[in-house]
């Protein structure tokens, strides 16, 4: 398995009439072929954005930090992503070897034009098929992501179909074009809870049969356990710990981790309280200066927490935490 | 966000506070501010309104004929100048013109200028004029004229009438009918298109044909029918309420499908439903949820009419089927225009058309700033 | 009706017609709501659980009359007085407004923007005229904007100061100065974060005991419902399929859709093996559902009897009903 994805340094302001807003500070990661990694965080975390930077989606008033570099391994050489510039450069990569699904599916279907034509687009542009192939591997797609009746569904429109089928749907159309790293921003936030399952299944089926790298996207821990391998925690604009899901989520080290694991109401202990994180999340335009998290964190430890961004500290091999504690504990008291 | 931890409060706190306290308005005005071309739209506009409302003061003479130079028909514009052959003064001065007819004019009367140094004419300023009313007050004082006969900055026209003075009181009639017109139209468009919007339904079916029937009537030979029916023997301000009237009449169609549109969207909003679950009455809902709440938007939609009822104005005028004499707007002064003599020699007579111009794009900077200013979300990709 | 019962429904239906189809013949109807009984005991907190389709707002909203109530009863005594909401005049609607409340979902859409905090949570006293004067509606605007634990100082900001949290308590408080006795809390927490949820839901559990309110609470998500819930509904379709009293549910989940709904929600231990059967499928069509039971497209339990006929809610347990034909073989 190689290195698919590398982010290095990510820093996005947004030049917004309210004044400058750091949306995303410093976020590094990486992504191996056929790993799917959770990307956690509430409002204001950042993660959309993060997610939308992969592809350059931002909008126009997006600023780009210098240090910032996306290095995208495809078969043929690396890609810079950073370095295309124009709309014809960013084609390779938009749609063809990135694919993205959105949390509303109505969003991401036209109206007015039947699902079947859309995808057939799709493959048109960004492969060399003809049409009528292009319309057999969609029918085939569909198929594959469950849905009945795939040859009728192909002329129908995206207003005819369940949240859960259109979904599908999206996900059918985003892989048709065999993308090597795919974007999932809250696929599952909108549906039933009984849908969100079997798509979760859906996706982990087609990682082991397609090989693909998923960067899934959503505020809901519980998703992420069952579904990623690897997880980032975002807090406004910064990862603040980062490891396989089974040490992040059975260990978690970042008092932000642990407030977020706390505050979930659990099936399994009805009587425990339910215990939030004390305070609000800061607007984006009053950052709190060093460690992003200090103005709520329970386990302050003084002045450095509220002056210096805290570096990341290995839990273990591959567990990481941005925590003053844990350098702390590192560098021996 | 508003936080539980206080800091001491400095000049960034202060903003943050005016910022959370802003209501939509002020959010809106400060949006606007921030558009170069809209304030400076903003700032001319106010201009040539104040200068058409204080027009008596600002221009030497009366623009009718009772104001008119007989001396010096269809004259150039004078401009003042502070140097001459004769020497140079503080004050600046125009020359005397005399009126001969000779055989070397083919016996038309031609007007020149004497430039001897007893022949200036010194400018002077808060001179005493002609009479004026302005509030029911009579003055007599103007903001400048020349110490004997009279000054045409911008020429004068076939009768002796000075342009200039005509010019500042046709931005005043225009504004004036445009402004009559404008609320005719807004107040036919809030009744029509508020009961459309509101109850919609069947109601709004109906109230929806008529003003599409309504709509669909070209407006030209309207216009042309309902002005040829104004009897000859009306008073000019008879005629002036009149023409204003019809194009209110004819104008609250597009005013009241926006607002309809606005209503419709806006009575299934939350909050609506919110108080409608208190029992608020429908009187209570479109005072204090509705009405505020497109209120920006029909301030735009109004702005943005006002061009448009100017120029009809101007069209219906020019035509000769709206003002007349005395009353006096762009259109009347333009009456004159279309004959070959006014065309070669007396390109003066077009200097106000430039007034207008400025006036209608003032008009769509301003609107064009208001509208993206109250809605900051139409055009996110700026 | 039980003496402590708050407010019942008895038999409700909810049907709202198409337009267009059939020219002639019966208008098809979409039936969002479909013989539901239920009693809500005075000073409880009664969940409401169902995806969408399932009518559960729908249904809180018909308990409102903000929702025309096709068929049924629906039954309100709170001990002054005793209405039935399908014949009430218009003074006796006016007096049901004060005593029952809505919160909504949306934090962002629930408040006007144009109105300052102070007068957002002042409007149901203005409208409902339950003040006298100025001085005591800012009282009241006080007393329960410090109980929904917001900062005085900030009453006088508009909307668009505050987050999603902080607009949610507004929102309670709002709904709460008319010192209502039952309150409908619509996806209240749904589109709040995870952190500030827990926060929200404590301060209306706080709120009830201290006021003495009956909740009823409706959500898509059955873990916060069991946490804050005394009691808990499951609708499908438009249709009640069990209810029981929390712990009993949760233990003892008897309709196969509650166990499918129980096992579907993703567990924070990835090793955790989902023994109860994933579902399949999708619900049915809402103007053309199959005969009999409608959750049989996706039961994997299904028999004849359930394409037949439509199973009825039966006493299984102490206060805990279930409308299934086969609840005792799967037990």
């Amino acid at each position: 398995m190689s290195r698919l994805l590398d982010v290095e340094n990510l820093t996005l302001d947004f030049d917004t009439d309210e004044g400058r807003i750091t949306a995303v500070d410093d976020v590094s990661f990486s992504l191996e072929a056929g790993e799917i990694m959770g990307l956690v965080g509430e409002s204001g975390s950042g993660k959309s954005v993060t997610a939308k930077a992969l592809m350059k989606l931002n909008a126009s008033n997006a600023i780009y930090g210098q240090n910032t570099k996306i290095t995208l391994n495809l078969a043929d050489g690396p890609v810079d992503i950073m370095s295309l510039r124009t709309a014809k450069e960013l084609q390779v990569v938009r749609g063809g070897a990135i694919s993205m699904i959105f949390q509303e599916p109505m969003a991401s279907f036209a109206p007015a034009i039947t699902i079947g034509a859309q995808m057939v687009e799709q493959l048109l542009i960004h492969t060399s098929m003809s049409a009528i192939k292009a319309q057999e591997v969609s029918i085939e797609m569909l198929n594959r992501v469950g849905i009945s009746d795939a040859s009728t569904r192909f002329k129908q429109y995206a207003f005819e179909l369940s949240g859960g089928m259109r979904q599908r749907a999206m996900i059918a159309m985003a892989l048709s074009t065999n993308p090597k790293l795919l974007i999932a921003d809250e696929p599952t936030t909108a549906l039933d809870v009984t849908i969100q399952a079997q798509v979760i299944d859906l996706m982990k089926d087609l990682v082991k049969d397609f090989g693909m790298g998923i960067v899934f996207i959503t505020h809901d821990l519980g998703v992420i356990a069952q579904t990623a391998d690897t997880v980032a925690v975002m807090y406004l604009g910064r990862v603040v710990e980062k490891g396989p899901v089974r040490q992040v989520i059975g260990n978690p080290s970042h008092p932000y981790t642990q407030g977020l694991i706390q505050a979930l109401p659990r099936l399994d202990d009805l009587d425990s309280p339910l215990t939030p994180i004390p305070g609000d999340i800061p607007s984006p335009l009053e950052r709190p200066n060093g460690c992003v998290f200090n103005t709520r964190c329970s386990r302050f430890l003084g002045p450095q927490c509220s002056v210096t961004i805290p570096e990341f500290t290995p839990i273990s091999h591959d567990h990481m935490v941005a925590c003053h504690i844990y350098q702390q504990d590192q560098k021996g008291t | 966000m508003t936080d539980i931890t206080n800091t001491a409060p400095s000049t960034n706190q202060k903003l943050k506070e005016a910022y959370f306290t802003a209501s939509q308005g002020q959010l809106i005005w400060q949006r606007f501010k921030r558009n170069k071309s809209a304030l400076a739209g903003g700032w001319v506009l106010i201009i040539l309104i104040l200068s058409g409302i204080f027009s008596p003061f600002l221009t030497p003479y009366d623009a009718t004929i009772a104001g008119r130079d007989k001396d010096y028909l269809n004259g150039a514009p004078q401009v003042p100048s502070f140097c001459d052959d004769n020497g140079c003064s503080i004050r600046p001065f125009v020359y005397t013109y005399e009126r001969t007819r000779s055989f070397k004019t083919n016996f038309r009367w031609v007007s020149e200028e004497k430039t001897g140094l007893e022949d200036r004419r010194y400018v002077t300023f808060f001179s005493k004029g002609m009479e004026y009313k302005f509030l029911g007050i009579n003055f007599d004082r103007h903001l400048y004229g020349v110490d004997k006969g009279q000054i045409h900055i911008f020429g004068t026209d076939s009768t002796g009438k000075d342009i200039f003075s005509r010019t500042l009181t046709a931005v005043n009639t225009s504004m004036a009918v445009g402004t009559i017109g404008v609320f005719i139209a807004f107040f036919l468009a809030l009744v029509i298109g508020g009961v459309s919007g509101y109850y919609g339904g069947k109601i709004d079916s109906v109230l929806q044909m008529i003003t599409d029937t309504v709509r669909t009537i070209p407006n030209i030979p309207l216009f042309m029918a309902l002005a040829a029916f104004i009897p000859d023997t009306w008073s000019s301000e008879e005629r002036f309420f009149f023409i204003s009237l019809v194009l209110g009449l004819i104008g609250w169609t597009t005013l009241a499908r926006r607002i309809r549109t606005h209503l419709l969207s806006e009575r299934n909003q939350e909050y609506v439903l919110a108080a409608q679950l208190c029992g608020a009455s429908p009187s209570h809902v479109i005072r204090r949820h509705l009405l505020p709440s497109f209120t920006s938007y029909i301030i735009v939609d109004l702005v943005i009419s006002f061009p448009y009822m100017i120029l009809s104005e101007t069209a219906l005028s020019f035509i000769g089927l709206g003002l007349k004499d005395p009353v006096n707007s762009l259109g009347v002064m333009l009456q004159n225009v279309t004959s070959a003599d006014v065309l070669l020699n007396y390109q003066w007579y077009f200097i106000p058309v430039i007034f207008f111009i400025v006036l209608v794009l003032a008009f769509v900077f301003v609107g064009d700033g208001l509208r993206d200013a109250a809605d900051p979300y139409a055009d996110t990709n700026k | 009706m039980k003496r402590d019962t708050l407010i019942s429904a008895t038999d409700v239906s909810v049907h709202y017609p198409i337009n267009g189809g059939k020219l002639f013949g019966p208008k098809p109807v979409v039936r969002a709501v479909e013989n539901v009984t239920l009693n809500i005991t005075k000073g409880s907190f009664f969940g409401l659980v169902g995806e969408s389709g399932s009518g559960k707002t729908t249904l809180g909203r018909a308990m409102l009359k903000a929702a025309p109530i096709t068929s049924g009863i629906v039954n309100f005594n709170d001990g002054e007085v005793n209405y039935s909401l399908s014949n009430m005049d218009a003074k006796e609607l006016k007096d049901y407004r004060a005593r029952s409340q809505l919160i909504f979902q949306d934090p962002y859409a629930a408040l006007s923007p144009r109105m300052t905090v102070r007068d957002i949570i002042a409007e149901p006293l203005e409208i409902m005229k339950l003040t006298s004067s100025r001085e005591e509606t800012d009282r009241r605007v006080r007393e329960i904007a410090t109980k929904c634990r917001l900062n005085l100082e900030h009453l006088r900001r508009f909307p668009h100061a505050f987050s999603g949290g902080q607009r949610q308590r507004i929102s309670i408080a709002r709904a709460l100065v008319s010192e209502p006795k039952f309150v409908v809390a619509d996806e209240s927490v749904a589109a709040l974060d995870v952190s500030i949820q827990a926060d929200v839901l404590n301060l209306l559990k706080e709120i009830q005991q201290e006021m003495g309110l009956t909740f009823l609470f409706i959500s898509h998500d059955l873990s916060v419902v069991a946490h804050i819930c005394d009691h808990v509904a499951v609708m499908y379709f438009g249709r009640l399929v069990e209810t029981a009293p929390t712990r009993e549910l949760f233990n003892n989940p008897s309709h196969p859709y509650t166990k499918a709904l129980l096992s579907a929600i993703p567990s924070l231990d990835p090793d955790a093996k989902n023994l109860a059967q994933k579902l399949e499928g999708e619900i049915p069509s809402p103007t053309n559902p199959p005969p009999g039971c409608k959750f049989q497209t996706r039961c994997p339990h299904a028999i004849d009897i359930c394409r037949r006929d439509e199973p009825q809610l039966e006493k299984i347990g102490e206060e805990h009903d279930v409308a299934c034909h086969r609840w005792q073989e799967l037990m």
